[in-house]
């Protein structure tokens, strides 16, 4: 059975380019989810996604390695006690930096109450994204 | 949490627990250990012991009656997981793509 999700994405820029796109909060902010984050070990962080008429959901966890090129921290989506991992990797090659995204312990989701907060968290998730996506939208055109 | 993976696996690591496992999924109605036993081959004993584990793991669920009892499948443990699954590879190609613009953004 499945547990984990992994996936690698090759970028044009520099290894430390999208290593601060991954690691400081303003930047994070801007194209992830708006964050309380600072990349030290045992911080604990917290993406906030914009609010809307339901509400909206936080993730919240700790940093368990902060090392270039390596950030690992637990991933706890608000409302819910299932502590899941992200990690990602860098690594610089030819082509410029290769992303390696590990988010595991999925299977920790397996329990009673799982497809009630899937429903409720998914449909919070759209609401958030479409006004994260607007909200990129408009600062592009701003830009 | 971590035990409940690591239960997860150990109950479908086993081709004879998934076996039993999916005779249970596929039957009408919950089947008795005396029938498991039956079909199967294997003691009583054998049975149960391979039924404790599935139990553990949250893959099957026992109703009591009289002497017997009568096993169920509980598939659901697994398609919960499916569905995170499904909703989290999304949720990352997406954001991976919105790191990929942002970054072409800047330079």
């Amino acid at each position: 059975m499945k547990d984990s999700i992994k996936k690698e994405v090759v970028f044009n820029q520099s290894i430390n380019q999208v290593w601060n796109a991954i690691t400081k909060a303003e930047e994070i902010s801007t194209w992830f989810i708006p964050a309380d984050f600072k990349a030290e070990k045992g911080y604990k962080y917290l993406f906030t996604s914009p609010p809307n008429e339901k509400g909206c959901t936080t993730i919240g966890g700790e940093i368990l390695e902060a090392n270039p090129y390596v950030l690992v921290y637990t991933w706890i989506v608000g409302g819910t006690e299932t502590e899941t991992t992200v990690k990602w990797e860098l690594e610089s090659t030819a082509e410029g930096t290769k992303l390696t995204l590990e988010h595991t312990g999925i299977s920790n989701y397996a329990g009673e109450t799982a497809i009630e907060m899937f429903e409720s968290f998914n449909g919070g998730w759209d609401n958030c994204i479409n006004g994260l996506t607007s909200y990129l939208k408009e600062t592009i055109n701003a830009g | 949490m971590q035990d409940k993976i690591t239960r997860l696996f150990k109950a479908i690591a086993d081709p004879t627990r998934r076996d039993i496992f999916h005779a249970l999924v596929i039957a009408t109605s919950a089947l008795s250990i005396t029938q498991i036993s039956n079909q199967f081959d294997m003691t009583r004993q054998g049975v149960t012991k391979h039924i404790k584990t599935l139990e553990e793991a949250g893959l099957v669920y026992i109703n009591s009656q009289g002497r017997e009892r009568f096993c169920n499948a509980n598939p659901k443990e697994l398609q919960e997981v499916n569905k995170w699954i499904k909703f989290y590879e999304q949720f990352w190609d997406d954001k991976l793509s919105s790191l990929g613009d942002y970054l072409d953004s800047k330079t």
